[in-house]
C-alpha cells in the first residue's frame, strides 16, 4: 500500500496518523483482508471548499477501457471532515468493497450513469443556478457573492480595477501615438456577475480619460456577455450610468466567437472574473505509469435522500427521475416554485459524486477539448510529478480557444480566477470540485492554458493577486507570443 | 499550360500536416535525424506539389514545408549569423540569432530545394524568399550602424543566391516583407532594400505584403495606405496583397497612385476555416478587375496556408481555381 498525504497538516486536524492507526485495526480485527493491500493506495487530502462532492471516507477503483473493474484501488480521506470517533467504521465500509464483486452502498441513491467528469449532472446543477439565480438567493436569503470565502469577490477590489484601467489606458496611448488606435475601441467582459466590476472599470476609465482629455471613453464600446440574460439585465442596471458605451449580448462562455464574430481582431481587453473555474473540466490521474481518466456518477448518500425524500413527499425510487426533471425544467417542476427550490437546495447540498478511474491506452485515447493536442498533453505529463491527478479543463480551454480570436492584433486577455499554474502544483493538494452556493467551483489548470496560448500564438502568464491578503486568486494575462 | 488569364497560385506556403510538426520537434528534441527529417520534408513537399496541382492551380511552390517558420530557414543559412541552438523549444518558435561581424558571401542552398520542386512539376513554380526588412527585425544587429545598412547587406548576399535561382530555372520569385506593415516608418529603407536584393534578377518579382500571419492570426492592423507612394519606386513586377480578409477598399490605392505593378489579389481568407464559394471568390476578382485590367491580375490566398488543416486549404484552393474560371469565361480567357 502507497499512502499519499496530499496536505501539509495543521495542529488540531485529523492527523495522518490517526489513519493509518485506524486501517490497521481493521487489519487486527481481521476486517480488511491483507491479499488487497498490496493494489490499495491511500489518499490523505484537505479539501479547500468545504462544502464538496466527497464524503468524507471514499473508495475509488480501477476499470480497464471497458469498465471492467481491476486491482488497483484508491481509499480517499478528507482529514479535514474526516470524524475520529467514526473512522474506523467508515474505513471498514469503504474497504469492504475493494478486492470484492462490484457492489455499492445499498442505501446510496445513484442519479445518474458512470460518465466523464466533464459530463457529471453537477455541470447542469452549475447551469440551472445561474439561469434561475434570483430563484436561488430569494430562498437563501443572500446574494450569492455573500457565499463566497471573503464574503466579497476580487473582481471588486478597486485597486486592482484602478491597475486594470491604467494598463488598458496605456495601451490606448501607445496606439494612438502610432496612429492604430481604431475609432471604436471595443472591450468585452465575460461573464458579468452582479456588474459592479464593470460599472467600478467604466467609472474609473471615464475618470482617467477625462482627466487627461484623451477623449477614449467616448469611442469605447463596451460588452457585457453572459450565458443568462437574467444576469445581463442586472449588470446592466448597475452600469445604468455608462448606458451610451456599454451593450450586453448573450453568449456562451465556451464560444464567445459565434455571437461575436463580427468582432474577430477588433477587441483591445477582455477581462474574466470566476468563469473558468465554473466551465465543465475533466481530471486525469496517471498511476505506475498508467494513464486513467475519472468518470463520476452523482449520488445521494443514504441519510440525505431519505430526508430529501421525506420532506417532498416523495419514495427513494422517484429521486432520480425527479431531480432529472428538475433538472429538464427548473424549479418549477412540482407546480410550486418555492417547493422546487427547496427541493434543488436539499438534492444539491447532500449530492456527492462517486469515482471510478478509467484506464486510458494513450494520450489519443484522451477526450480532448479542441485546441489542445495529444502532444501537449504528453509534454505535460512530461513535466508532471509520476502519480498524479490533474484537471484537463475543458471548458476553459474551450473559451480561452474561442476568445483569443476576438482580439486585436495588439489587444489581450485578463482572467481572474483560481490556477494551478505548474503540474507540480498538482501534487500539493486535492484540487477536484467544490461547491459555491448553488454552483461549481473547480481548479483551473494554467499549465494546460499557458501550452494551449502558444499554440495560438499568446504567452500565458500568471500573476498572484496581490490586492488582498490571502487570496487565492491569480491573474492570467496574455502577451504576444512572437 | 497557365491561364492566359487570372494566373493562380498560393502565395507560398501549404498546410503543414500535424505529423511533420511533431517530427520538427523531434528533431529538435534529437530524438530524429536529420537524414530522417529530409527524408519527411521530401514526402511533405511533394504531397503539397500534388495537392496544388489536383486543386488546379498555374503555379505551385514547395509548400515552404521544409521551413520551421520565415525567419529562421534564412537566418540558418545566411552567413555570419550566429544562432543560439538552445534559444527555441518548438520548431515553429524563432530561434535567437545574432550578427557581430561583417557578413561573409556564401551559398543559401534554396537552390536545391528548388530544383527539387522542378523536378517534382511541370507547372510554373514560384519561390519565395522572406525579405532583408523581416529579417533585420527579427536578427540582432551588433556590427552594422543602421538597421538599413544590416538590410542592405543582407540583401546582398541574398541578391547572389536569387541570382542562381534563375539560372536554375526559377520563373516568379516573391519577396516576402509582412512586418513592414508593423513598422511603416521603415519603408523608404526597406524599399532600398528591395531594390538591392532584385537588382539584376530576371525573373518575374512580385513583393507580399500582409499584416501577418503568425500563428494564423494578424500581427497588426490598418491600410495599405502606408505603402504609397514609396512603394512605386520598388523595382518589382507585382505586389501580392491580402484583400479577403481586409476587404477591398485599399484596392483603389492602385488607381489613386497609378500604380504599375501588376497585383496578386488574395481572394481567400486564409485567417478562417470556414471555405469561401467559387461564386465569393469571382465577386472579388470582379471588384479588382473595376480597377485593374485582367492582364494585370493573378490570383493567390491571402496569405500562406501554413496554419490552415490540409482539407481547409485544399477546398480553398479548389474554390479559388473554380472562381478565377468563372471570371476566365465571362472575359473570354
Amino acid at each position: 500500500m502507497i499512502i499519499h498525504v496530499n496536505f501539509l497538516p495543521k495542529p488540531g486536524e485529523t492527523a495522518a496518523s490517526e489513519v493509518i492507526a485506524a486501517l490497521f485495526a481493521l487489519l487486527d480485527q481481521g476486517r480488511l483482508d491483507p491479499e488487497v493491500l498490496p493494489h490499495l493506495r491511500m489518499h490523505l487530502d484537505w479539501i479547500q471548499y468545504k462544502a464538496n462532492f466527497r464524503e468524507p471516507v471514499a473508495v475509488r477503483h480501477a476499470t480497464d477501457a471497458r469498465g471492467e473493474r481491476m486491482a488497483l484501488a484508491e481509499l480517499a480521506i478528507d482529514v479535514r471532515r474526516a470524524r475520529p470517533e467514526r473512522l474506523i467504521d467508515d474505513l471498514a465500509v469503504a474497504v469492504a468493497t475493494v478486492g470484492g464483486d462490484e457492489r455499492e452502498p445499498r442505501s446510496r441513491v445513484i442519479l445518474e450513469d458512470w460518465a466523464p467528469l466533464s459530463e457529471s449532472s453537477i455541470w447542469r446543477f452549475n447551469r440551472l443556478f445561474w439561469q434561475r439565480l434570483a430563484d436561488w438567493e430569494r430562498q437563501a436569503g443572500r446574494g450569492f457573492e455573500a457565499a463566497l470565502p471573503s464574503g466579497r469577490s476580487d473582481a471588486h477590489d478597486p485597486a486592482a480595477v484602478a491597475d486594470a484601467v491604467a494598463d488598458f489606458w496605456t495601451l490606448l496611448v501607445e496606439l494612438d501615438k502610432r496612429g492604430q488606435l481604431p475609432a471604436e475601441i471595443f472591450a468585452l467582459e465575460i461573464g458579468v456577475g452582479s456588474g459592479t466590476r464593470t460599472a467600478l472599470w467604466l467609472d474609473r476609465f471615464k475618470a482617467i480619460d477625462e482627466a487627461r482629455a484623451t477623449g477614449f471613453y467616448p469611442r469605447l464600446r463596451f460588452l457585457l456577455a453572459d450565458y443568462s440574460m437574467p444576469t445581463l439585465d442586472r449588470a446592466m442596471s448597475a452600469v445604468e450610468a455608462h448606458r451610451d458605451v456599454v451593450s450586453m449580448i448573450a453568449t456562451d462562455a465556451l464560444n464567445p466567437l459565434r455571437a461575436l464574430a463580427f468582432l474577430r481582431y477588433k477587441i483591445l481587453y477582455v477581462h474574466l472574473t470566476n468563469v473558468y473555474d465554473n466551465l465543465p473540466a475533466d481530471e486525469l490521474v496517471r498511476r505506475d505509469g498508467q494513464l486513467h481518466l475519472v468518470e463520476a456518477r452523482a449520488y445521494l448518500p443514504g441519510p440525505v435522500a431519505r430526508t430529501v425524500a421525506a420532506a417532498h413527499g416523495l419514495g427513494q425510487s422517484e429521486l432520480r427521475a425527479t431531480v432529472a426533471r428538475l433538472l429538464e425544467t427548473g424549479p418549477d417542476l412540482f407546480g410550486d416554485r418555492d417547493r422546487g427550490v427547496a427541493f434543488w437546495r436539499a438534492v444539491w447540498d447532500g449530492l456527492c459524486l462517486e469515482e471510478r478511474l478509467r484506464r486510458v491506452e494513450g494520450s489519443a485515447d484522451v477526450p480532448l477539448p479542441p485546441g489542445l493536442h495529444g502532444d501537449d498533453l504528453e509534454e505535460l505529463l512530461a513535466a508532471a510529478p509520476a502519480d498524479v491527478r490533474f484537471h484537463v479543463s475543458r471548458g476553459a480551454v474551450e473559451s480561452f480557444v474561442n476568445t483569443v480570436p476576438l482580439l486585436h492584433p495588439r489587444g489581450y486577455l485578463q482572467v481572474q480566477d483560481i490556477f494551478v499554474a505548474t503540474m507540480d502544483e498538482y501534487r500539493q493538494g486535492f484540487r477536484g470540485p467544490g461547491k459555491l452556493d448553488g454552483s461549481v467551483v473547480n481548479w483551473v489548470n494554467g499549465a494546460l492554458l499557458r501550452m494551449v496560448g502558444a499554440r495560438a500564438g499568446y504567452d500565458v502568464h500568471f500573476a498572484p493577486f496581490r490586492y488582498r491578503p490571502g487570496s487565492r486568486t491569480t491573474i492570467l494575462y496574455t502577451t504576444l507570443r512572437e | 499550360m497557365a491561364a492566359r488569364y487570372l494566373p493562380t497560385a498560393v502565395v507560398g506556403s501549404y498546410s503543414m500536416p500535424g505529423w511533420l510538426e511533431r517530427a520538427k520537434n523531434d528533431y529538435l528534441r534529437r530524438r530524429i535525424t536529420a537524414h530522417d527529417l529530409e527524408e519527411m520534408h521530401d514526402a511533405a513537399v511533394k504531397a503539397a506539389i500534388k495537392d496544388q496541382e489536383v486543386a488546379g492551380l498555374d503555379v505551385v511552390s514547395d509548400g515552404e514545408l521544409r521551413r520551421d517558420n520565415m525567419i529562421d530557414y534564412f537566418a540558418m543559412r545566411l552567413p555570419g549569423v550566429e544562432i543560439d541552438r538552445a534559444s527555441k523549444t518548438s520548431y515553429y518558435d524563432f530561434y535567437e540569432g545574432v550578427v557581430r561581424n561583417r557578413m561573409p558571401v556564401a551559398p543559401l542552398g534554396l537552390v536545391e530545394h528548388f530544383r527539387f520542386l522542378r523536378r517534382f512539376t511541370d507547372r510554373q513554380t514560384k519561390v519565395s524568399v522572406t525579405g532583408p526588412h523581416s529579417l533585420v527585425k527579427r536578427i540582432r544587429n551588433e556590427y552594422y550602424p543602421t538597421e538599413e545598412a544590416f538590410a542592405v547587406e543582407i540583401a546582398r548576399i541574398m541578391n547572389l543566391e536569387l541570382r542562381e535561382l534563375v539560372r536554375a530555372g526559377a520563373e516568379q520569385i516573391q519577396i516576402d516583407e509582412p512586418y513592414y506593415s508593423g513598422f511603416p516608418e521603415d519603408l523608404a529603407w526597406g524599399v532600398r532594400a528591395i531594390n538591392a536584393l532584385v537588382d539584376g534578377v530576371e525573373a518575374r518579382l512580385s513583393l507580399h505584403v500582409c499584416y501577418g500571419n503568425r500563428y494564423g492570426k494578424p500581427s497588426w492592423e490598418g491600410s495599405y495606405r502606408y505603402l504609397f507612394p514609396a512603394i512605386l519606386e520598388t523595382r518589382i513586377d507585382q505586389v501580392t496583397l491580402e484583400f479577403a480578409r481586409r476587404g477591398s477598399e485599399d484596392l483603389r490605392l492602385f488607381k489613386d497612385f497609378d500604380a504599375p505593378f501588376a497585383l496578386g489579389l488574395g481572394v481567400v481568407d486564409v485567417k478562417t476555416h470556414d471555405v469561401e464559394t467559387p461564386a465569393i471568390v469571382a465577386e472579388r476578382i470582379r471588384e479588382a478587375l473595376a480597377i485593374l485590367p485582367a492582364e494585370r491580375l493573378s490570383v493567390n490566398p491571402d496569405c500562406g496556408l501554413l496554419h490552415l488543416p490540409r482539407d481547409v486549404a485544399f477546398a480553398k484552393l479548389g474554390a479559388m481555381v473554380e472562381g478565377a474560371q468563372l471570371v476566365r469565361r465571362e472575359l473570354g480567357g
